[in-house]
C-alpha cells in the first residue's frame, strides 16, 4: 500500500522519462504548426486529409505524449503504483511510438499506401497496447482506490479500446478489412478519444491536483465517486448499442456534454473557493481550460441538431484549446516541481528553486502566446487569413515549451555537476 | 473515525494559516507574513510532534511495524522541516520571489503529504486502533505541545 519512501526518488521515475516525453509533446507541436502552413483552411473540412493528420498530431503527437508523462509521473504518487523499470518500459513505448505516428500522418497524407497503414497498426497498437495494459494490471492491484485512481483507469481502458477501435479503422483504409462497421467503430473511436481517454483522464488528475496545488474545497461525492465510470459506461454501452440502433449515440453525445458541463463548472467553482489568493499562469490556464469546455461541450450538443460546419469547427477548436490549456497548466508545476524535488532529495543544497526553473513571469508569457494562438484560430473561420498567424503562434507556442523543457534539463545536469551536496549519512 | 477528524482539521488549520502568509508576502506585507508563518510553522510543527510522539508509536505498537506507512511519513516530515527553515530565512531576507517559490514547493509537498495521511494513514488508524486506544490518543495528542 505504501512504498518505503512516499514521494521519494525510489518511487518516482527518473525525471528523464518525464522530460522526454513531455518534449516530445513540444516537438509534436512544433510539426502540428508546420503542416496547418501546409493544410491551412482544409482542416476545417472533417472529411479532408489536412483535418485527419492535424486531429492526429494533437490527439496522438501532443496529448498522448504529455498524457504519457503524466502517467509515468503521477501513477505512483496518486495511486500508488510502482512500475518497474519505468526508463526501459518508457524506451519500449516511446520509439514504437514515434515511428508509429510518423507512419500514420504519412498513411493519412499519402492515402492508399497498405504497407504504412500496416506499419502504423503494427508499432502504435503493439506499444500502447502493452503500457496500457501494464499500467491497468498495476492500477487493479491497488488495495486502496482513489477517485484518481478509479478515473485513471477508466481512462486507460478508454485507451486500450479506441487503440482497439483504430486498429480495425487502419485495416479498412489500408485495404485489409471490407470495414462493413467502418461507421459505428469510427465513432466510437473518437468518442472514447476525446471523452473516454482524454477527457476522463484530465478529471481524475483534477481531482488530486486541483485540491492539492491550490488548496480547493472537496469535489462533491456524486462527481468524483461515479464521473469517470459513467462516462466509461455510457461510452460502452453506446458502442453496443450502435449496432442495433443507430442513433443512440446522439443522445449518449447529449448525456456526455452535459456531465462535462457540469463537471466544468464544478471545478471552476472549486477554484474560485481555493484558499490560496495568489493567482499564477497555471490557474488562467485551468479557467481558460474549463471555460472552453463549456463553449466546446455547447457547440458539440447543438452540433447534434444543427448540421452547421463552423458550429462543429467551434466544438473541436474549443475541446483542443481545453486539453492543451490544462496540459500547460500541468506543466508549468510538473516541470519546476520535479525539477527542484529530484535534485533536493539527491541532497544538493544548491538545487534550484521551483522560479528559478521556470519563472511565473515566463508562464504568464506562455498564457498569453496561448490565447493569441487559439483567437487566431477562431478568427480564421471567419477571415481564413489568419491559419497562417495561428500556424506561426503554434510553432511559437510549443517551441517555447520545448525551450522550458531544455532549460529545465541543462540546469538539472548543471546542478548534479558543479552542485554543492551534502550526503544524509555524513 | 475520530482520529481521522481531528488531524483532518488541523491539516485544513495550517492550509489557512500558510495562504495567509503566502498573501501577505506576496503583498510584501512583511509584519503579517511573519506572523502568519510564525503560527503555520508553529502548528505544522505540532502536529508532526503529535504525529510522531503519540499517533505513529500507537500505530506502530498495534500493528507491529515501524518501516511502514510512518515511516514514510517521518521521513517526508524531515523534507518540509527543512523547506520550513528556507521559508523563514526568506522571510527574514524579505524576498518575495524566494519565499513564493519556496511556498510553491512546500504546498505540493505537504499537500500529498497530507492526502496520503487522510487517505490512507489515518483511516487505518481509525480502523485497527481498539475504542479504548483511540480515545487515549486523541486525548494525549490534545495535551501535546511544542
Amino acid at each position: 500500500m505504501f512504498s518505503q519512501k512516499g514521494l521519494s526518488l525510489d518511487q518516482a521515475p527518473p525525471i528523464s522519462v518525464v522530460f522526454r516525453f513531455f518534449l516530445q509533446g513540444a516537438s509534436f507541436g512544433i510539426l502540428g504548426g508546420v503542416l496547418l502552413a501546409l493544410y491551412q483552411n482544409e482542416i476545417f473540412d472533417p472529411a479532408s486529409k489536412g483535418a485527419l493528420v492535424l486531429t492526429h498530431v494533437f490527439t496522438l503527437g501532443i496529448m498522448l505524449s504529455v498524457m504519457l508523462a503524466a502517467l509515468f509521473q503521477m501513477l505512483p504518487v496518486i495511486a500508488g503504483v510502482k512500475l518497474t523499470s519505468p526508463a526501459k518500459k518508457a524506451n519500449w513505448v516511446q520509439y514504437p511510438l514515434i515511428a508509429g505516428i510518423l507512419s500514420l500522418l504519412l498513411a493519412f497524407h499519402f492515402g492508399k499506401i497498405a504497407w504504412l497503414y500496416l506499419l502504423a497498426s503494427l508499432l502504435l497498437g503493439g506499444s500502447l497496447l502493452f503500457i496500457s495494459f501494464e499500467m491497468i494490471k498495476k492500477l487493479l492491484q491497488v488495495p486502496n482506490h482513489t477517485s484518481s485512481s478509479k478515473g485513471i483507469t477508466a481512462a486507460l481502458f478508454s485507451l486500450a479500446i479506441l487503440v482497439i477501435a483504430a486498429l480495425y479503422l487502419t485495416a479498412t483504409l489500408g485495404g485489409y478489412s471490407e470495414g462493413i462497421h467502418y461507421v459505428q467503430i469510427k465513432t466510437a473511436h473518437y468518442s472514447f478519444g476525446l471523452f473516454g481517454w482524454i477527457a476522463v483522464l484530465i478529471i481524475s488528475i483534477s481531482f488530486q491536483v486541483i485540491e492539492m496545488f491550490y488548496v480547493t474545497p472537496p469535489y462533491p461525492n456524486f462527481a468524483n465517486r461515479y464521473l469517470s465510470n459513467g462516462i466509461l459506461f455510457l461510452l460502452a454501452a453506446a458502442s453496443i448499442l450502435s449496432f442495433f440502433l443507430p442513433d443512440i449515440w446522439m443522445i449518449c453525445h447529449l448525456i456526455l456534454a452535459l456531465l462535462l458541463s457540469i463537471y466544468a463548472i464544478i471545478t471552476l467553482k472549486r477554484l474560485s473557493k481555493r484558499k490560496r489568493p495568489v493567482s499564477d499562469a497555471t490557474v488562467w490556464f485551468w479557467r481558460l481550460g474549463l471555460g472552453s469546455l463549456i463553449i466546446s461541450m455547447l457547440c458539440f450538443a447543438l452540433g447534434l441538431f444543427v448540421q452547421t460546419a463552423w458550429i462543429h469547427a467551434l466544438a473541436y477548436l474549443f475541446f483542443g484549446a481545453f486539453a492543451l490549456s490544462i496540459v500547460f497548466a500541468m506543466f508549468y508545476k510538473i516541470i519546476p516541481f520535479l525539477t527542484w524535488f529530484h535534485l533536493s532529495s539527491q541532497g544538493y543544497f544548491t538545487a534550484p528553486m521551483m522560479h528559478e526553473v521556470i519563472h511565473p513571469k515566463t508562464a504568464k508569457k506562455h498564457f498569453w502566446i496561448h490565447c493569441s494562438m487559439m483567437t487566431a484560430f477562431i478568427m480564421s473561420l471567419i477571415v481564413p487569413q489568419l491559419i497562417v498567424l495561428a500556424s506561426l503562434l503554434t510553432v511559437l507556442s510549443f517551441g517555447w515549451m520545448g525551450y522550458q523543457i531544455i532549460h529545465a534539463h541543462l540546469l538539472y545536469v548543471k546542478t548534479q555537476k558543479e552542485g554543492h551536496k551534502f550526503s544524509m549519512n555524513a | 473515525m475520530i482520529i481521522s477528524h481531528y488531524m483532518k482539521h488541523e491539516h485544513r488549520l495550517c492550509d489557512d494559516y500558510f495562504a495567509k502568509a503566502e498573501e501577505a508576502a506576496s503583498k510584501k506585507d512583511w509584519e503579517e507574513a511573519t506572523k502568519q508563518f510564525e503560527i503555520f510553522a508553529h502548528e505544522t510543527l505540532q502536529h508532526f510532534k503529535k504525529e510522531e510522539e503519540v499517533l505513529f508509536p500507537a500505530f506502530e505498537k498495534q500493528t507491529g511495524s515501524t518501516e511502514g506507512p510512518t515511516g514514510v511519513m517521518k521521513y517526508e516530515h524531515e523534507h518540509v522541516r527543512g523547506l520550513i527553515g528556507k521559508m523563514a530565512e526568506a522571510i527574514l531576507d524579505e524576498d518575495v520571489d524566494a519565499y513564493l517559490s519556496l511556498a510553491e514547493s512546500m504546498m505540493i509537498l505537504l499537500q500529498q503529504h497530507n492526502m496520503k495521511e487522510e487517505q490512507m494513514l489515518y483511516a487505518m488508524c481509525d480502523r485497527v486502533l481498539p475504542v479504548a486506544t483511540k480515545e487515549e490518543t486523541l486525548e494525549a495528542m490534545k495535551q501535546t505541545e511544542l
